[in-house]
């Protein structure tokens, strides 16, 4: 076998996180320790290996680099100090710059030395925005007591669609929409290639309905109950915060769909509906449940994070950084903004409100190629990995 | 170095296992005055615990036995068994000591006749073959014990077996009343040749070694596999007694990692070769698999290590076990990764033998002096303050390496005291 080493790759793993990968000695503690790997071929000994002589192909083309939860059990009974774990979280970090598109996008959010230009285009965009509405002034108390942020972007009486929306759509269903676009090109090209890595035969595809059913719902049913994550033992306490903070993020979104189809659809047959939702709304209540959640579920992991690093357990690095600040974002700014019309305080509540549709337009759009992307990318190589064992991989 | 005249010349050396013993032999057979200190009632240290040793693969007798005539022969070698090193002061070429000696409560009148064992009501595990059998509470360590004296746990004795014990004695050699004694010397350079400790096997938790008979360490190894030790040489799974079918040894229990220690324990690979040989002359047809990282033959037994391959009935797997499941028929299940393959394996054994490693015994137990010791414990030689290191109180070593690093420390010992 004729072994071509990347170096550049072995310096990029290096950079993320995976500093340690040179210490592995090929023992195979982890591969046993682990409580995610299967029997069979297990993992992280042989990503271990291809790490060390930057076998980039092998390993962007292998679920189990995905599969990996960072339990930190591997890294604990490491005899070297290596941490396989934090290599594994390197690899996919790599993984989600190779497969990001476009690759100049992609490239730029992986780099804390970016992170002026990543909050700077989101920033710039709104901010042209709210000055093109031509809306841009801070509403007096009463204004703002009755219609809270729903006018940011100004209003007009065209009554079938609101300016606020018309603006917010702009910006935010490009963004969305790229990321979406960009997500189905990753994993379209993930697939492929894993499919092609296991030498498993395209002609017998699954219909769409029995990849939903026999791979993709069973790899969300259990994504959903963490059952995997439960298994862990060293660091089975991040489950306490990502948990709450799944589950926050599916309550915004059906928060998200309610409001949408409330203010755009039902709000014009019944004006009565537009305006800020009471506390006692039920949607209201699940919008600031999951708000606290998030927050809650953004620190557990904060800290957690920050003891490991504290420990020497884990190193410092923007890959795993960037997702919780973003995270924490987005919650802090969302909440801060809702307790400042509660307050009746408009300016600082637009400035926040502002900074708020700045952070939310960063995690649709950088969603991709950020630590973020494992949402997709896990999924799929659990899919992929029921998919390996099904009737439909002939090779 | 004027402050060094007037040295009594004489050379303390700390431990009295096979390092030890060929220090203060070197040093004694060339006119020094030796003091040799050991903590246990008796000499020979780990080599007497052994079944067979290397180079030769001699039982321990054959070696030990040359060296304990040879220091009975020599009027320059002061003994001390149950003696601990307390307080050292003064410098190099003057140093005063402080010993401690240990209650043996029995005298020199004794003659090894055995009586008081064998009126001695009370039992105690025998630590000399690591608990796997038991003991009166007054014995003689081992066979070859020397000095050949009768010791008595004291605190494990009840008051009818103090009275049955003092009853039994013909020579009015047992005295309950012994105190701990204390005595100074003066000395000009200590070699320390404190030797090691098998590595607590317990404390590799994913190994499980509390949690099934069938999981011994190495050294219980050698005590099975001895003539002297508790099964009288017979392998054989500890619990039920069945013969082995199966039998899996795992290579670096606890060894080159830094959770437990760090660095390569030397031995243990070799160790393992050999008990294959002890394994496969009772039992020609046992399947023996061997997990490791890698197999290490230092020095000129790489030899050993081919003859050991070519059996059609052993397995070597290149992969630590890292997961240990005790069966309910007494059986163990060992997990490991091939590396090679890139294959988990499940193997199913009779019985598994974790190759612990060496630790220092001074990590463990402290140094009775401010020794400039590295991260592991073992001792780093100071010229300047005439304190030097032996055997495996210096690094994990053979029994051939160990001697010849026990020779160099004399020999450095012997110019101190000529300076």
């Amino acid at each position: 076998m004729n072994v071509q080493p990347d170096l550049e790759f072995i310096k990029y793993l290096k950079d993320a996180g995976g500093d340690t990968l040179k210490k592995c000695y090929q023992c195979a503690t982890c591969s046993v320790i682990c409580p995610l790997s299967k029997d069979g071929k297990p993992f992280p000994r042989k990503e271990m290996i291809w790490s060390q002589w930057g076998l980039k192909d092998n390993l962007v083309t292998d679920p189990d680099i995905f599969l990996c939860h960072q339990c930190g059990d591997c890294s604990a009974y490491c005899p070297r100090g290596a941490k396989p774990g934090e290599v594994l979280g390197a690899i996919r970090a790599y993984a989600y710059t190779f497969y990001g598109w476009p690759a100049g996008l992609a490239k730029l959010a992986s780099s804390a030395k970016n992170l002026p230009i990543l909050i700077g285009i989101p920033a710039v965009i709104i901010f042209v925005m709210w000055l093109l509405s031509g809306a841009m002034h801070i509403p007096t108390k009463e204004h703002f007591a009755s219609h809270g942020y729903q006018q940011f972007f100004g209003s007009w009486d065209f009554r079938w669609y609101a300016k606020n929306i018309f603006f917010i759509v702009l910006f935010m269903v490009p963004a969305a929409g790229l990321a979406v676009l960009s997500t189905y090109m990753g994993v379209r090209k993930l697939w492929r290639a894993m499919s092609e890595k296991a030498e498993i035969n395209p002609a017998f595809r699954p219909s769409v309905m029995q990849f939903v059913s026999d791979f993709l719902w069973p790899s969300l049913v259990e994504i959903v109950k963490h059952t995997r994550f439960k298994e862990c033992t060293v660091n089975v306490d991040r489950v306490k915060g990502h948990l709450p903070l799944m589950l926050a993020f599916i309550g915004l979104f059906i928060v998200t769909c309610w409001s949408l189809l409330k203010n755009d659809v039902l709000g014009l047959f019944w004006p009565s509906l537009h305006g800020p939702l009471p506390l006692y709304d039920p949607f209201k209540i699940m919008a600031n449940v999951s708000a606290v959640a998030l927050l809650y579920g953004a620190y557990v992991l904060w800290t957690n994070r920050s003891r490991m690093e504290s420990e020497g357990l884990s190193g410092r690095n923007f890959y795993n950084w960037f997702l919780i600040w973003e995270v924490m974002a987005v919650g802090a700014t969302g909440l801060g903004a809702e307790i400042l019309r509660w307050l009746g305080i408009p300016s600082i509540g637009y400035i926040v409100y502002f900074m708020h549709l700045v952070s939310v337009m960063m995690l649709f759009m950088y969603m991709p190629y950020t630590k973020f992307a494992h949402i997709v990318y896990r999924t799929t190589a659990m899919a992929f990995e029921r998919y390996r064992e099904s009737p439909f991989a002939v090779k | 170095m004027t402050d060094e005249q007037g040295t009594s010349g004489a050379i303390l050396v700390v431990g009295g296992g096979i390092s030890g013993l060929t220090a203060a032999l070197e040093a004694a057979e060339v006119g020094n005055d030796v003091f040799l200190v050991e903590k246990n009632p008796c000499f020979g240290g780990r080599v007497a615990q052994l079944n067979q040793y290397f180079p030769k693969l001699c039982p321990p007798s054959c070696g030990l036995e040359i060296n304990f005539k040879r220091v009975k022969a020599n009027r320059k070698i002061r003994t001390y068994t149950m003696t601990t090193v307390k307080a050292v002061t003064g410098g190099p070429g003057n140093y005063d000591v402080t010993l401690e000696i240990a209650p043996r409560y029995v005298n020199s009148n004794c003659t090894a006749c055995g009586d008081c064992a064998d009126a001695c009501p009370d039992i105690i595990a025998n630590e000399f073959n690591f608990g796997m059998d038991s003991c009166k509470a007054a014995y003689l360590p081992h066979e070859m014990a020397y000095p050949r004296r009768y010791v008595i746990n004291k605190a494990a004795l009840s008051v009818a077996g103090a009275e049955a014990v003092k009853a039994a004695c013909k020579y009015n050699a047992v005295d309950l009343d012994m105190k701990t004694e204390s005595v100074k010397i003066h000395v000009a350079s200590i070699i320390w040749a404190t030797g090691w400790v098998p590595y607590d096997a317990a404390k590799i938790d994913n190994l499980k070694f509390n949690e099934s008979e069938s999981i011994i360490t190495n050294m219980m190894m050698e005590r099975m596999a001895a003539p002297n030790g508790p099964t009288q040489g017979k392998i054989a799974r500890p619990g039920d007694n069945k013969p082995i079918e199966s039998i899996a040894f795992v290579q670096c229990a606890g060894s080159r990692d830094e959770n437990h220690l760090e660095y390569c324990s030397h031995i243990c690979c070799m160790a393992t070769f050999k008990q294959m040989t002890y394994v496969r002359e009772q039992y020609p047809d046992a399947k023996i698999y061997v997990f490791y990282i890698d197999l290490r033959t230092p020095g000129k037994y790489e030899k050993f290590r081919e003859a050991r391959m070519a059996d059609k009935n052993a397995v070597f797997i290149k992969g630590k076990v890292a997961q240990v499941t005790p069966e309910a028929d007494g059986s163990v299940t060992l997990v490991a990764e091939n590396a090679v393959t890139g294959d988990k394996i499940s193997q199913k054994v009779d019985m598994a033998v974790l190759a612990t490693g060496m630790q220092p015994s001074l990590s463990i137990q402290g140094a009775p002096v401010a020794l400039n010791l590295d991260s592991s414990g073992f001792v780093i030689s100071d010229s300047e303050k005439a304190m030097f290191a032996a055997g495996c109180a210096k690094k994990a070593a053979d029994v051939v390496t160990t001697t010849q690093s026990s020779t160099a420390a004399a020999l450095k010992a012997i110019q101190v005291s000529r300076r």
